[in-house]
């Protein structure tokens, strides 16, 4: 029977282990940012991440710094990855990632601890849930916000 | 320093909780008790199986969907008049919303009627997929003409 494929389009492979193994730096870097707390010392935590979210969420995971230290560090060790993943589902979710971090920051600098430790929290808990279990929580709120954004009468 | 130290366990602990039980949902086989009304192939973009149909909903940002494409249109070959059809949940929001999507992969089984009898979310295994295709069983062949 043949099967109609509306995700096998053109696109960029990665190697899922590399993305999952970036995402526990992205988590173990937003550990030591909330440790510190939503002063100086966490904020340019946060405003660092910041910075290394911006090529993942722009080109895809392969132009992260991650996933250069795992090219370069931990790839040549393990060998090939037995399958391989679309860019676009973590593309995404570290679009999510930027918009977490830029708000940690935003938060941080303007001195409101609230905001800081929110969206701290939600970057660490989202990148954890990546790295450990392989789950993306952007993937699964994607649908959600494409229904919300789109209109109703179609 | 102390609290925030408790606090980070903390939530990676109940991050952790979440993730485990999620993971036991994955790919569950739901029959649908009260089907809508059956789906045409036109409606569908697509043909019908003779026996069953499955109509997997992906998008472009989900990790599971390729290899959830993989298994169904495997366990979609091995048996006599299933097809899979894999429909763009973006480009198909009329439909997202008549069934209620609200997560990729989810798969709907119509039966040999298009009749909507089995869903299946998240990404499922063989043993899934064949699970949801006994609620579709083959059409009776015993023609009184």
């Amino acid at each position: 029977m043949p099967t109609n494929s509306a995700s096998a389009k053109k696109d960029v492979q990665i190697d899922p282990r590399g993305y999952r193994i970036g995402a526990g730096i992205t988590a173990t870097i937003a550990i030591v940012g909330l440790i510190l707390g939503s002063g100086t010392a966490g904020t340019i935590v946060f405003a660092v991440l910041t910075a290394m979210f911006i090529p993942g969420a722009t080109v895809g995971p392969q132009a992260t710094l991650q996933s250069f230290l795992f090219k370069r560090l931990i790839r040549p060790r393990i060998g090939a990855p037995r399958e391989t993943e679309s860019f676009r589902p973590p593309r995404f979710a570290q679009l999510i990632g930027l918009i977490c971090a830029v708000l940690a920051t935003v938060f941080g600098l303007a001195g409101v601890t609230v905001g800081f430790y929110i969206f701290a929290a939600f970057l660490l808990g989202a990148s954890f849930l990546n790295s450990v279990f392989g789950f993306c929580l952007g993937c699964e709120m994607y649908l959600l916000l494409v229904r919300m954004r789109a209109p109703r009468a179609a | 320093m102390v609290e925030r130290v408790i606090a980070v366990l903390a939530l990676l602990a109940a991050a952790s909780a979440f993730a485990v039980w999620w993971q036991r949902r994955e790919g569950r086989v739901t029959r649908v008790a009260d089907p809508p009304g059956a789906v045409s192939s036109a409606h569908l973009g697509s043909p019908r199986g003779f026996r069953a149909t499955f109509v997997q909903f992906s998008t472009s940002t989900c990790a599971k969907c390729p290899p959830t494409a993989v298994v169904l249109s495997r366990v979609a070959a091995s048996e006599k008049g299933v097809a899979h059809v894999e429909i763009d949940a973006e480009a198909r929001l009329d439909l997202v919303r008549e069934f209620e999507i609200l997560r990729t992969p989810t798969t709907l089984i119509l039966n040999h009627e298009g009749i909507v009898v089995a869903r299946i979310s998240g990404a499922p295994s063989d043993a899934h997929a064949r699970e949801a295709l006994e609620a579709a069983p083959p059409p009776s062949t015993d023609y009184s003409i």
